[in-house]
């Protein structure tokens, strides 16, 4: 019997053989959302038990890996749902801090601040498509929705972005 | 709006300019981060899977009850039971 179909009965070694074939790329879609690798290994953690216990519902005939990564996504969003806004969004860079040539430290901070306030589902739109150049139907697949939906969103958040700045005196 | 060359931007290009800057912007604001996990996580999987184990819901354990009740007062419904499996 192949893997998948000996997890969807619920065994524990396909399971296990599994979570460590794909931590791995469910860690690395979730730090790129949340940008802290401790938050991001809390919901790697996080995403795999509820994998496991969704496991009645995947369709062995599934993919696995995009199955993951949406239930991943989801975890991510209502975790910067519930973030407090005074938290930090942001990992400053390990090592000596580099020349900021371009933007001020100020104005950085104040970027991200404008950025922590957009709903939940357009930071993370706009993250993975302005930041991290990820395909869109990739991100599309991960928020299931469609490629057009995250184009809107990725303008909306874009949109948004640019009133707050407005707002708070900064022109990027 | 002017562009870079003078021109008139239409609003499509105001739009595609105004992304560019903001993604610009983003992308000096945000560190990268290091996408390669640092340790394997299937030891705290684990444990979290013992912490919590997974229940039978209520509703399935109702409907073991149910059957079971069904098969004393009816016991002759096991072998239409039997024959239907």
């Amino acid at each position: 019997m192949d893997l998948l179909r000996r997890f969807a009965l619920g065994e524990i070694d396909a399971f296990e053989t599994l979570a460590r074939q794909f931590q791995g790329d469910i860690y690395a879609w979730t730090v790129r959302i949340v940008r802290d690798p401790g938050i991001a290994e809390d919901l790697t953690v996080e995403t795999l038990w509820r994998i496991y216990r969704a496991r009645r519902q995947f369709r062995p005939d599934g993919n696995f890996g995009a199955w993951a990564r949406r239930i991943a996504t989801n975890l991510a969003v209502d975790h910067l749902r519930r973030k407090r806004p005074e938290q930090s969004l942001l990992t400053e860079p390990a090592g000596p801090p580099q020349p900021d040539r371009l933007l001020q430290r100020e104005t950085r901070e104040k970027i991200q601040q404008a950025f922590r306030r957009l709903p939940a589902k357009l930071q993370v739109a706009a993250t993975l498509a302005l930041v991290e150049e990820q395909p869109y139907d990739e991100i599309a697949d991960a928020l299931g929705t469609s490629v057009g939906a995250v184009k809107l969103r990725v303008f909306r958040a874009v949109r948004l972005l640019r009133k707050q700045l407005n707002r708070l005196g900064v022109r990027p | 709006m002017k562009g870079y060359e003078g021109k008139e931007m239409t609003e499509h290009e105001m739009v595609e300019h105004e992304a560019r800057q903001i993604r610009e912007a983003l992308r000096q604001s945000f560190p990268p981060v290091n996408p390669e996990l640092r340790r394997d996580l299937w030891p705290a999987v684990l444990r979290k899977l013992d912490a919590h184990p997974v229940r039978v819901p209520w509703y399935d354990w109702a409907l073991i009850g149910l059957s079971a009740g069904v098969f004393l007062f009816f016991p002759q419904l096991i072998l239409v039971f039997a024959y239907h499996l």
